[in-house]
């Protein structure tokens, strides 16, 4: 690894049982990246991410992301790095039903020792860029598919992370909103240089990432 | 703390909180107004020893006859109670020597077998007003106590029923007294109760045995605590005495008085045992339910310790509104249960009256259930609730710790 990768996978794999989903995977991916990894249901796209982003323990092989070798690092110590330096945008939004859409935003700043001003400003400035500012205090169940995922793209942002995972990000919404949302993310790596690895299965959706990983029977193909 | 999350979690959730909530006040108002009845009928029989300042009586009963020339043959006159028989110089010596006792004094207590019905004659030391029967001078309703050899106190309901007044002349065993006060005796203190009061000099005189006579002994211990040792004490060193306390009147008043004795920790118990397997049961069904929520969390950076503390926070939330409410629920019942009346049987040998007397049924009094919510037993109720909180948070906290995020995210 160098000074460059933002994460670095060496000869990666992870079992369930008898079965071999990802198979010695090596990837590197570079600061300010955006990577997409496509592949057909159960290539194991989901299953890398997820051993990138310190989600899941790899069977063999090492992950050092943002310099930090995660591969030994216990549960705590990942939860802490993944508030500091990772953020998640899930296909399911993976919203609390009980918070407001501010609330959801901020969640991850709850634990943190901030002022409760603070936390809500810095919730409705990314909001803001979202263009959802005016729904700020909806909860889940009355907004849209795409408004959901806005606000889960705004809680990825809301600990200023070096890395965005998402995965399958618009695989519940139509075309029209999967447009906006795609627009988004990419603003989000050129304006900011955020880094952004992204599972999907859309082939024209990875088109618009800078470097395409294709994955079949757990392993990476290109 | 997150209590904007706290809240409206439980907000939400409105009918599992109302369940977690309504099943830890029932429990803790079980316990609270079980405790509280437990401890009305314990100061219920404590009453006629607090009333008169003392913690044991001490007589001495009147020994089997074994000779029939002996027997009695006339009741009339005056006469010493069966239960009251005189102590013994060295009986007073004895005392002296037990550790743990604060204060002492002594009474006389008669009988009078008169032609026109039959009295009861307390003797009253006169130097000692805040403990045993010298307490009735506190009670003085109408005139004063006696002070001079002449004088008497009638009790209230005696002198009623006698149709006498202070300033009329009542006669005892041929002897004419003047009667310059009437005693209304205290609710519960029918140790202390006789129809007529007078200083222990003239008592002595009536009895015309001995100028030192007394057949009652008052005590007050420094440390109520020390009352089983003081009283092995007092009964191997005064011989034949017979040593009562207010553990007398609970034993005789039996029931639910020694039901609530024995088991009102344990009911006390088994009930916030069932509102805590209630409540667990409830959250440990919403940890199922609430899986998915503890995924996400961890997922964006919370730390087993941050879940933990959240649920916590949740639970003491619960556990505390329903202590609130489980304390005001127990008041309201302790309340109630306030209008109950019970009856305090007494011994026989503190009974004043001789079991063949029509009066003998009044020294069982009827009093009113002294049924109240402490502070202590409050605290006591919150402190618990408090704890089952923080018990159920621990226990709820355990489990999210063997959740992974991505097991949880994967089901979805």
């Amino acid at each position: 690894m160098n000074n460059h990768h933002i994460i670095s996978a060496t000869d990666l794999n992870k079992d369930f049982d008898s079965l071999q989903v990802v198979k010695g995977v090596n990837l590197d991916v570079n600061k300010g990246e955006f990577v997409a990894i496509v592949g057909k249901s159960g290539s194991g796209k989901t299953t890398l991410l997820s051993l990138l982003s310190g989600l899941e323990r790899p069977s063999s092989g090492r992950v050092i992301l943002d310099g930090r070798d995660i591969t030994d690092s216990s549960e705590n110590e990942l939860a802490l790095f993944r508030r500091d330096t990772v953020g998640f945008v899930f296909q399911s939004f993976h919203l609390i039903p009980t918070l407001s859409a501010w609330e959801n935003v901020a969640l991850p700043l709850f634990p943190v020792k901030i002022s409760a001003e603070k936390r809500r400003e810095r919730a409705l400035e990314l909001l803001r860029q979202m263009e959802m500012e005016h729904r700020a205090e909806h909860r889940p169940s009355t907004l849209s598919g795409g408004e959901k995922q806005r606000v889960a793209i705004a809680r990825a942002l809301i600990n200023n992370p070096k890395i965005v995972f998402a995965d399958e990000p618009t695989g519940n919404l139509d075309s029209a909103t999967t447009d906006a949302i795609l627009e988004i993310l990419k603003c989000l790596h050129a304006d900011n240089g955020l880094s952004l690895v992204m599972v999907t299965h859309d082939l024209d959706l990875a088109e618009s990432s800078d470097r395409i990983i294709r994955m079949q029977d757990g392993e990476v193909l290109s | 703390m997150y209590y904007r999350y706290v809240i409206k979690e439980l907000r939400h959730r409105s009918n599992r909180t109302l369940v977690n909530v309504f099943g830890i006040a029932v429990g803790i108002a079980l316990f609270v107004s079980i405790s509280a009845v437990s401890t009305a009928y314990k100061t219920a029989a404590s009453r006629p020893f607090k009333n008169i300042g003392a913690d044991l009586i001490v007589q001495r009963a009147e020994k089997q006859q074994d000779q029939p020339d002996k027997r009695i043959k006339s009741m009339r006159g005056i006469r010493l109670p069966f239960s009251n028989q005189l102590f013994e110089a060295q009986d007073l010596l004895a005392l002296q020597r037990i550790e743990g006792i604060d204060a002492t004094t002594h009474a006389l207590l008669l009988w009078e077998f008169a032609e026109n019905g039959f009295r009861t004659i307390m003797g009253v030391d006169a130097g000692q007003s805040s403990l045993g029967a010298g307490k009735v001078r506190d009670w003085v309703k109408q005139g004063r106590f006696p002070e001079k050899p002449d004088e008497i106190a009638l009790e209230k309901h005696f002198a009623k029923f006698q149709k006498i007044k202070p300033g009329d002349t009542f006669q005892i065993s041929g002897h004419t007294f003047t009667i310059v006060g009437i005693i209304e005796i205290k609710e519960g203190a029918q140790v202390a109760a006789a129809n007529i009061y007078m200083p222990l000099g003239i008592a002595r005189m009536l009895l015309a045995r001995k100028p030192d006579a007394m057949n009652l002994i008052y005590l007050r211990l420094n440390d109520p605590s020390m009352l089983n040792q003081v009283k092995s004490q007092l009964a191997a060193q005064i011989k034949g005495a017979s040593i009562s306390s207010s553990d007398s009147f609970l034993e005789l008043m039996g029931g639910v008085s020694m039901i609530s004795e024995k088991f009102s920790l344990i009911a006390s118990m088994v009930a916030l045992l069932g509102a805590v397997s209630l409540i667990m049961k409830t959250m440990i069904a919403n940890l199922v339910e609430r899986s998915h929520e503890i995924g996400i969390l961890k997922a964006v950076g919370w730390t087993h310790q941050e879940i933990q503390k959240q649920l916590t926070a949740e639970a003491f939330v619960q556990t505390l509104a329903g202590g609130l409410l489980g304390i005001l629920v127990g008041y309201f019942i302790s309340f109630l249960l306030g209008f109950l009346s019970i009856t305090i049987p007494i011994p026989w040998e503190l009974n004043p009256v001789p079991a063949m007397a029509k009066q003998a049924q009044a020294a069982s009094q009827i009093v009113r259930l002294p049924v109240s919510v402490s502070l202590p037993l409050a605290a006591t109720a919150m402190g618990l609730s408090v704890i089952i909180g923080c018990v159920i948070g621990y226990v709820t906290g355990r489990r999210t710790s063997k959740m992974k995020p991505v097991d949880i995210l994967r089901q979805l």
